[in-house]
């Protein structure tokens, strides 16, 4: 064959892979709004910066080879903003972009680089699951797991849901750092069709695991999308907040100019009775770098906030109790996602900050169903083996153990109060019931004596300062120039930025 | 147009009703207040829509996920 067959020959299986499973299905999703799996990765990489790996990998069943371009898998290496980045798009046109022998192939040497070189991997998922007929009966003897789903964060992995994720799929969005949904997709361990035909009813997609149910509930949904362009846009900026592998800080940002207008305006967001309930992403915004504010399973146990944030151009994670919900109270769904937000900044060198304003703990059977002692414990474990700086600032209210586990009493390295803080082993209302057994509507005048008595115990900010149990008291409206100055100070320098990662292997998919 | 239920999130009893059938609420609008940990706590509107009914009395005690109230969207 000649040099010229040779490069026709080329070219035309070139063409065949990139067709991916034919026009026909193409047109289908375009008039749907929905992007192939070769536009996505086109959306997410700067341009021209795809470098394919396995563009000619096929079923490794040589009659299916014809029918099954790229193996339904579009594997590379791409760029993002100039960093290196790994890319598996699963391509839904091609056998319903089902786990196969060559494509699990392909993927597994974009997730074994990432790791090894030092970028995040970035799964832009749909699929049908395992491929059948393949797998089935000696099919299995194919099977080669190996560590496919230990996490070591040596870099982020992230997944992006947009269509139907049954395993693969699912399995690596609960094993990713981050996890954007799309509205109208579904993430189940098996199909509604399948869920249907065993429990003899009809269960759609949306009930057995559409946005809301993961969203809301599981927690496994940390962000949700209208679009696959909004899901990649999601995908980007949240890369925005990651160093490329765990030995490496996050990148520093400019700081937006108008970053210093809003502290003031704390006061105004802040109620001065402590019955008054108020949300706290109001106050985080106020004093964070302008419009940095990212936050993480917005929609999931919302009475704890967690949020990615630049302070002074760096990465910061914030912990911050949210009175709006539940008057900030923290649930076992709340302790559950404070813990895997602490792993994954650790993991990824972002120092943390916790804001307090919480009445303790839930209590109640329910709570002790949802086994909220045990998970009180795993925050607290993760929290003691974090080795990047920790900050803790008391807002107002903060009672009982949940004091400890937002970082006070000797957990986090710098401790403030705002002059408005309220400590104290629990409500001193609740208090003057339980140690005077005495109801306010029974005897308001002695029920208003004893809680003035339990006050004067010392919780202000100003009792903790005087045994350094704070080591500053600030103003609200300095809160700002105070983190600025203290995360100056913690920076790890010894490490250039890089922690120990002693949490780099908790689960990925504790929520 | 669909109903919406209006649950709350956690146990307490019902200071203030904020809202009547109607109502024109936002995603996020406050359709009453709870007293619950010596607290003033709001009930959202899970949704937009229009307040349909609402269930509950103010003094009334309520239990987490009990719906209190009824949004048609």
């Amino acid at each position: 064959m000649s040099f010229d067959d040779k490069i026709k020959e080329h070219e035309a299986r070139r063409a065949k892979a990139m067709a991916m499973g034919g026009e026909e299905k193409l047109a289908k999703r375009r008039n749907a709004g929905v992007l192939s799996a070769r536009d996505r990765v086109k959306y997410l990489l700067d341009a021209g910066s795809f470098r394919e790996s396995g563009l000619f990998g096929t079923s490794y069943i040589k009659e299916m080879r014809e029918q099954t371009p790229a193996d339904g898998k579009v594997c590379g290496f791409g760029e993002l903003e100039g960093r290196p980045l790994g890319v598996v798009a699963y391509d839904f046109t091609v056998k319903g972009s089902s786990s196969s022998y060559t494509n699990n192939r392909k993927m597994v040497h974009i997730k074994d680089m990432g790791a090894k070189r030092g970028f995040p991997v970035v799964f832009l998922s749909e699929s049908t699951g395992v491929r059948m007929p393949d797998v089935m009966g000696e099919g299995m003897g194919l099977t080669n797991e190996g560590n496919r789903f230990l996490r070591g964060r040596e870099s982020p992995w992230v997944s992006a849901l947009m269509g139907y994720a049954f395993g693969s799929a699912a399995w690596h969005a609960c094993s990713s750092d981050f996890n954007v949904m799309r509205k109208g997709s579904v993430m189940a361990v098996a199909s509604p069709r399948m869920v249907s035909r065993a429990l003899k009813r009809e269960v759609t997609g949306e009930e057995l695991g559409g946005w809301q149910v993961h969203a809301d509930h599981s927690g496994f949904a940390d962000a949700v999308a209208e679009s696959d362009e909004e899901t990649l846009d999601i995908v980007k900026r949240f890369l925005g907040y990651m160093p490329s592998h765990q030995n490496e800080p996050p990148p520093v940002r400019p700081v937006p100019a108008g970053s210093d207008d809003d502290s003031g305006k704390i006061l105004d967001l802040l109620p001065e009775s402590l019955a008054r309930v108020y949300d706290v992403r109001k106050v985080i915004k106020a004093f964070v770098d302008k419009d940095s504010f990212f936050e993480i399973k917005a929609r999931y146990a919302r009475s704890l906030t967690t949020a990615l944030v630049r302070i002074g151009g760096h990465v910061v994670g914030i912990v911050a109790n949210n009175p709006q919900f539940k008057g900030g109270v923290m649930d076992a769904d709340g302790c559950c996602k404070a813990t895997s937000f602490i792993v994954l900044c650790d993991s990824y060198n972002i120092p943390l900050v916790f804001l307090q304003d919480q009445p303790g703990f839930l209590i109640g059977p329910e709570a002790e169903k949802h086994g909220v002692i045990g998970k009180v414990i795993n925050w607290m474990n993760a929290l003691l083996q974090v080795t990047m700086p920790r900050i803790s600032i008391i807002l107002r209210k903060s009672y009982g153990r949940g004091f400890i586990n937002m970082g006070a009493g000797g957990i986090a390295e710098e401790v403030a109060a705002w002059w408005s803080a309220d400590v104290s082993f629990m409500d001193p209302r609740s208090a003057v019931t339980i140690v005077h057994g005495v109801e306010e509507e029974d005897d308001p005048e002695r029920f208003n004596t004893l809680v003035e008595e339990m006050r004067a115990r010392g919780g202000s900010a100003y009792d903790l300062a005087s045994l350094y149990g704070v080591k500053e008291v600030i103003d609200p409206r300095e809160t700002r120039a105070y983190l600025i100055d203290m995360l100056k100070y913690h920076r790890s320098r010894l490490t250039n930025g890089v922690g120990q990662h002693l949490l780099s292997r908790w689960p990925t998919s504790y929520v | 147009m669909a109903d919406v239920d209006v649950k709350v999130e956690i146990t307490g009893s019902v200071w203030k009703i904020v809202t009547k059938p109607g109502d024109k609420v936002e995603e996020d609008d406050e359709i009453m207040i709870l007293e619950s940990m010596k607290m003033e706590i709001p009930v959202l509107a899970p949704e937009a829509g229009t307040v349909k009914e609402i269930l509950v009395k103010e003094n009334d005690s309520v239990v987490e996920d009990q719906t209190v109230a009824i949004i048609e969207n």
